[in-house]
C-alpha cells in the first residue's frame, strides 16, 4: 500500500485521497482525514485512511477502522461507504482493521465513531465510484455526465451497454483518486437509514464470531492472573512449589506494577496447558501482598465524607450573576444532596488477549477499544516502535469503556516474553470485578432558588468525585474546571449559577464507564429539578420545558430546541398526564451529552419496596441515524443498563480491595427485571450524524428515581436506589 | 483415564484430568470455542451447552460427569444455522456484542423442548440465568416467542 505524502496532507488539511492498484488486481482507495481530526487523536502522525477493496470478480471488502464492540459500528460505517460506492451490499464483506494509522483514529469512545468517520467514509465510497464511472465513460467514448453507477455496475444513458464493477477495477485502480467526489443527496442513500442487517450477526448465531478470548495460535499456552487486591500495593513474596509440582502447569510469573497509564496494577500469573490448569494452579499458590497506603479504602466512608465537602463551600469553578442575591430573593428555595457509587463495566467477555513476543515480532489478537492504545504501551514496554507491534483487533464481548484500557495486554505481553511463548491470558470473572477502571463514586449538592414568576432563578451546584484524571495523574484530587463544564455549560435557563468542586482523592483507578459522568450528573439534575418542580407546585414537564425556554443565550440556542424537542415528543409518546392507575407513576428525564439528545419517560409501579418497570420511552435526537434498528438496539440496551445501575449494581470497597466479585453479589439486569416494553423514536433526523453509544444512559435513573416518586411519594437521591 | 465424549455427533476421547471442566475442554483442548466462558460459577449461562438433551452449564460440568454422554453445543444446534431459533435470532437481529448469544439459544432451546408453547412468564422463567450485558432481553423475549410459533407451524 502506498502511503500518503506527509507534506501534502499536512498542509492541505483538506481531505486527501490516494489509491493504488493491487498487484493481485483490484482497486483499493484510502482516504485521509483533515487534519483537524487528527488533533484529537494524539498521534503527530497525519496519514489516516479508510478501505475499500474490490477485486476483479466484483467481490467488494471494506475495512473497518473503529472497533466493534456490539454497537455494529463494523455494519454502519462499511454500509454508508456502499452507499455512496453504491455497491451491492450482497457482495459486500466487511472486515476489522488492524491497528494502523491508515484507517484514521481507531480509538472508540466517546460516541465518536459516526461523528468522526462517518463524512470520510462516505467520501472514501464516492470516490471509488467516480473512478470506476471514469473509466466505463473513457472506454465508451461518452462523456462522464451520460453515465452513472448502480448497484455494481455502470450504466449510461446512450445505449444499454454496461460494466460490472469488477470489469473496470484494474483500470480504476491507476487513476488519480478525485479529492471532492460528488456525494448523494439523502434521498438518493440506499442503506444510509435502511435498518439493514449486521453482517456478523449470522456468525454470531452458530458460534463461529471470533472474539479476543477466542483467539489461537499454534503452541498457544494459558494463562491465569491474580491481581494485588488494592491499587499501590505489591507481590511480597510467592510460594510457588503446589503449583510448580501440578502436572500441566509450566511457569509462574510475577508481574510488577507498571506504572504507565494503563499498566498492569501487578499479580501473580500462572502459565498452564489449558486455563482451567492455569486457575487451578492459582489456587495452589501462596501469595502474599504488600498492602499499600490505599488500604485504608472504604466506599461507604468515603460517600459520606464525599456528602460532607460538598454540603459545605467548595471551590468555585464557575460563575454567572449571583446565587446569593437570587436566594435571597427566592420565593421558593430547595437543597439536595445526591450520592452515586462506583460501577463496574463488567462486559460478558472479560478481558481477554493473546500475546506473542518473539525477539524480532511482537504479534497481538486483543478485544479492544483502542489498537493504537495498546501498540503505544506495548511498543514503550518492549522498548520498540509502536508501529512495530502487530495488533489484530478482535471483537469484543461488550466493551463499555473498560477494553479502552490495555493492563490485560501488557500483563499477557509481560508473561509471553517471560516464558518465550504465545501466551492467552484470560481474567476471571473475579479479577474482572475487583480490578477495573471504576465509574467514579460521587456526590453532589445542589441548592436552588425559583423566584416569584415561577422562574429558577439561581443554581449552586457542588460535585466532589474522584475524577479520571487521577489515573493518569495521581495528584488530581478533584474535578477540574473541565470535569465540570457539562454542568456549568447545562442548557438551563437560569441567571445565578455557581458551579464548586469538592475534594475527592481517588484510591482506585477511575476509567470512563458508558456515558461517563453524565450518569450521575443527568441523576442529580434531572432528579433535582423533578424536586424544585414538586416544591413550585408545577407540573415536572412544564416546569422542564420553561427552564429551557428561559435559557436565551444564542450559543445554546440549539441545545435548547433540540433539547426541547426531544421532551416534546417524549411526553407524546407517554402520554404524560394521563391518569395511572394507584401505585403507578412517570417520570421524566432529559439531558444532552455526546453531542446527542435524549429524553425518556419511565413508567414503574410500587409496592413497598418492590419496583416494576413496565415501559420505557424514549425520544432521542443523534441527528442522521445510519441504522434504525441497530441505533434503536442501542437505546435499548442503553435502558437495560441504565435500570441495572438505578437499582441493583455499586461496587464496594472495604480496607482498600473491591467486596464484589461476580454476578452473584454484582447483580446486572437479568431478564425478568427488564421493562416490558420500551419504545424507541429517533428526531432531529435533518441534522448531522452524532453519536448513540452512550447518551442513552444517562436519563434513564433519574427518569426512573422520578417515577418511583411519583408512584409513591418517597424521593431517592442514591444510586442505586435502596428501596425502603 | 480415558473419556470419551460426543460432541455434536463426533466421539471425542481424551486424556485429561476428569476435574477439567467441560468448558475448558471445549475452548481450550478442542478449540471449538463458540461455547463462552463469563463467570465460572454458573451464574450467567454464557457457558451453556447441551447435556443428553438437558441445558447444563459447562463451566461447572466436569469431563468425568460428561464421560458417555452426548453433548451439543452452538456450533452442533444445526447443521447450517437453520434452527428456528438461530432463525429468528437473525429476524429479530438480537445479537449486539453476541457474546452472551450461544448461551441464550441454547438454553431457549431446551425450553422450547420442554414447553413448545411457552407464557411470556415461561419465558422469562428459563431465560433469567443467561445475562446479557448488552441489554437484549426485549428482543430476546420476541426471538424466542417467535421460534416457539414457527416450531409449533412446522
Amino acid at each position: 500500500m502506498k502511503t500518503v505524502d506527509k507534506t501534502s496532507a499536512g498542509i492541505s488539511r483538506r481531505d486527501f485521497l490516494k489509491a493504488s492498484g493491487l498487484s493481485a488486481g483490484g482497486l483499493m482507495i484510502s482516504i485521509s482525514l483533515p487534519a483537524s481530526l487528527l488533533a484529537s487523536t494524539g498521534d503527530s502522525a497525519h496519514e489516516l485512511n479508510a478501505f475499500v477493496h474490490i477485486a476483479e470478480n466484483g467481490d467488494t471488502t471494506i475495512y473497518c477502522g473503529r472497533c466493534e464492540i456490539g454497537q455494529g459500528i463494523s455494519t454502519a460505517l462499511p454500509a454508508a461507504v456502499a452507499d455512496e460506492l453504491e455497491a451491492d451490499w450482497s457482495r459486500v464483506k466487511v472486515l476489522q482493521g488492524d491497528a494502523d494509522k491508515k484507517y484514521g483514529p481507531q480509538d472508540t469512545g466517546g460516541s465518536q465513531s459516526i461523528n468522526k468517520m462517518f463524512a470520510p467514509m462516505r467520501k472514501a465510497g464516492a470516490a471509488g465510484k467516480e473512478m470506476l464511472i471514469t473509466v466505463a465513460a473513457s472506454s465508451w467514448g461518452l462523456p462522464v455526465a451520460d453515465c452513472y453507477a448502480s448497484s455494481h455496475a455502470v450504466y449510461n444513458n446512450v445505449d444499454d451497454r454496461s460494466f460490472q464493477y469488477g470489469e473496470l477495477v484494474s483500470k480504476a485502480g491507476k487513476l488519480p483518486v478525485p479529492e471532492n467526489p460528488t456525494l448523494k443527496s439523502r434521498d438518493q442513500f440506499r442503506y444510509i437509514g435502511k435498518p439493514i442487517q449486521r453482517h456478523d450477526q449470522a456468525e454470531m448465531v452458530v458460534g463461529k464470531r471470533v472474539y479476543g478470548a477466542d483467539a489461537k495460535v499454534p503452541g498457544v499456552k494459558y494463562a491465569a492472573i491474580r491481581h494485588v487486591p488494592v491499587l499501590g500495593g505489591s507481590v511480597k513474596s510467592v510460594n510457588r512449589e503446589k503449583a510448580m509440582a501440578m502436572p500441566g502447569v509450566l511457569d509462574v510469573v510475577v508481574i510488577p506494577r507498571f506504572e504507565n497509564a494503563y499498566g498492569s496494577i501487578g499479580g501473580v500469573a500462572v502459565v498452564a496447558d489449558n486455563t482451567w490448569l492455569a486457575e487451578q494452579g492459582l489456587e495452589a499458590l501462596e501469595i502474599e501482598f504488600e498492602l499499600g497506603e490505599n488500604v485504608s479504602y472504604n466506599t461507604d466512608e468515603y460517600k459520606q465524607q464525599l456528602v460532607k465537602n460538598v454540603e459545605a463551600p467548595c471551590k468555585s469553578e464557575f460563575e454567572k450573576g449571583s446565587v446569593d442575591k437570587a436566594f435571597k430573593e427566592a420565593t421558593v428555595r430547595h437543597s439536595a444532596t445526591y450520592v452515586g457509587g462506583h460501577l463496574s463495566h463488567s462486559p460478558m467477555e472479560p478481558m481477554a488477549s493473546l500475546v506473542w513476543v518473539q525477539d524480532d515480532k511482537c504479534e497481538i489478537w486483543a478485544s479492544t477499544q483502542d489498537p493504537a492504545g495498546i501498540q503505544r504501551t506495548i511498543g514503550a514496554y518492549l522498548d520498540r516502535n509502536p508501529e512495530d507491534i502487530i495488533v489484530h483487533v478482535m471483537m469484543s464481548g461488550g466493551g463499555f469503556g473498560r477494553k479502552f484500557k490495555c493492563d490485560y495486554v501488557q500483563e499477557a505481553a509481560a508473561i509471553s516474553k517471560a516464558v518465550g511463548a504465545p501466551i492467552q491470558l484470560t481474567w476471571s470473572r473475579e479479577e474482572d470485578t475487583r480490578t477495573g477502571y471504576y465509574h467514579s463514586c460521587s456526590a453532589q449538592h445542589i441548592e436552588a432558588s425559583v423566584d416569584a414568576e415561577g422562574n429558577v432563578s439561581g443554581w449552586l451546584h457542588r460535585a466532589a468525585f474522584p475524577p479520571i484524571g487521577s489515573t493518569f495523574n495521581p495528584a488530581v484530587v478533584q474535578p477540574t474546571k473541565a470535569d465540570l463544564s457539562a454542568i456549568s455549560d447545562h442548557p438551563y435557563g437560569i441567571e445565578n449559577m455557581q458551579v464548586e468542586s469538592g475534594m475527592a482523592k481517588a484510591h482506585t483507578r477511575i476509567g470512563w464507564y458508558r456515558a461517563v459522568y453524565a450518569i450521575f450528573y443527568g441523576f442529580a439534575i434531572n432528579g433535582f429539578t423533578d424536586e424544585l418542580a414538586h416544591k413550585a407546585g408545577v407540573d415536572s414537564l412544564q416546569f422542564l420545558r420553561k427552564i429551557y425556554d428561559n435559557n436565551k443565550n444564542p450559543e445554546q440556542a440549539e441545545q435548547v430546541r433540540r433539547s426541547r424537542a426531544c421532551l416534546d415528543k417524549v411526553a407524546e409518546m407517554a402520554g404524560w398526564g394521563k391518569r395511572l392507575p394507584p401505585n403507578h407513576g412517570m417520570g421524566i428525564a432529559v439531558h444532552h451529552s455526546f453531542a446527542s439528545y435524549v429524553a425518556m419517560v419511565v413508567h414503574v409501579e410500587v409496592h413497598g419496596s418492590d419496583v416494576t418497570v413496565h415501559r420505557v420511552d424514549c425520544a432521542v435526537d443523534c441527528g442522521l441515524v445510519l441504522n434504525p434498528d441497530i441505533a434503536t438496539a442501542q437505546m435499548e440496551g442503553a435502558v437495560i443498563m441504565g435500570v441495572g445501575l438505578a437499582l441493583n449494581t455499586e461496587i464496594r470497597f472495604e480496607n482498600g480491595a473491591v467486596v464484589n466479585s461476580n454476578f452473584h453479589n454484582y447483580p446486572v439486569l437479568r431478564i425478568s427485571a427488564a421493562p416490558k416494553e420500551i419504545n424507541v423514536s429517533f428526531i432531529g433526523q435533518e441534522e448531522g450524524p452524532t453519536g448513540l453509544g452512550e447518551p442513552g444512559v444517562p436519563t434513564l435513573a433519574p427518569a426512573l428515581a422520578n417515577a418511583i416518586f411519583a408512584a409513591s411519594g418517597k424521593r431517592y437521591r442514591s444510586l442505586p436506589i435502596k428501596m425502603a | 483415564m480415558s473419556y470419551s465424549i460426543t460432541i455434536n455427533g463426533k466421539v471425542h476421547t481424551t486424556d485429561v484430568d476428569g476435574n477439567m471442566p467441560l468448558l475448558w475442554f471445549l475452548r481450550d483442548t478442542l478449540e471449538m470455542t463458540g461455547t463462552k466462558y463469563g463467570c465460572g460459577m454458573g451464574v450467567c449461562g454464557s457457558c451453556t451447552v447441551h447435556l443428553d438433551g438437558r441445558a447444563v452449564r459447562s463451566c461447572l460440568m466436569t469431563v468425568k460427569v460428561a464421560d458417555g454422554k452426548q453433548v451439543t453445543t452452538i456450533e452442533g444446534l444445526s447443521a447450517d444455522g437453520s434452527h428456528p431459533l438461530q432463525i429468528a435470532w437473525l429476524d429479530n437481529n438480537v445479537p449486539q456484542c453476541g457474546y452472551c448469544q450461544a448461551g441464550q439459544i441454547m438454553t431457549a432451546a431446551e425450553l422450547l423442548t420442554k414447553t413448545p408453547n411457552p407464557s411470556e412468564k415461561d419465558i422469562d422463567e428459563a431465560m433469567q440465568g443467561n445475562i446479557c450485558r448488552c441489554g437484549t432481553y426485549k428482543r430476546i423475549r420476541k426471538a424466542v416467542a417467535d421460534a416457539a410459533k414457527q416450531m409449533k407451524g412446522a
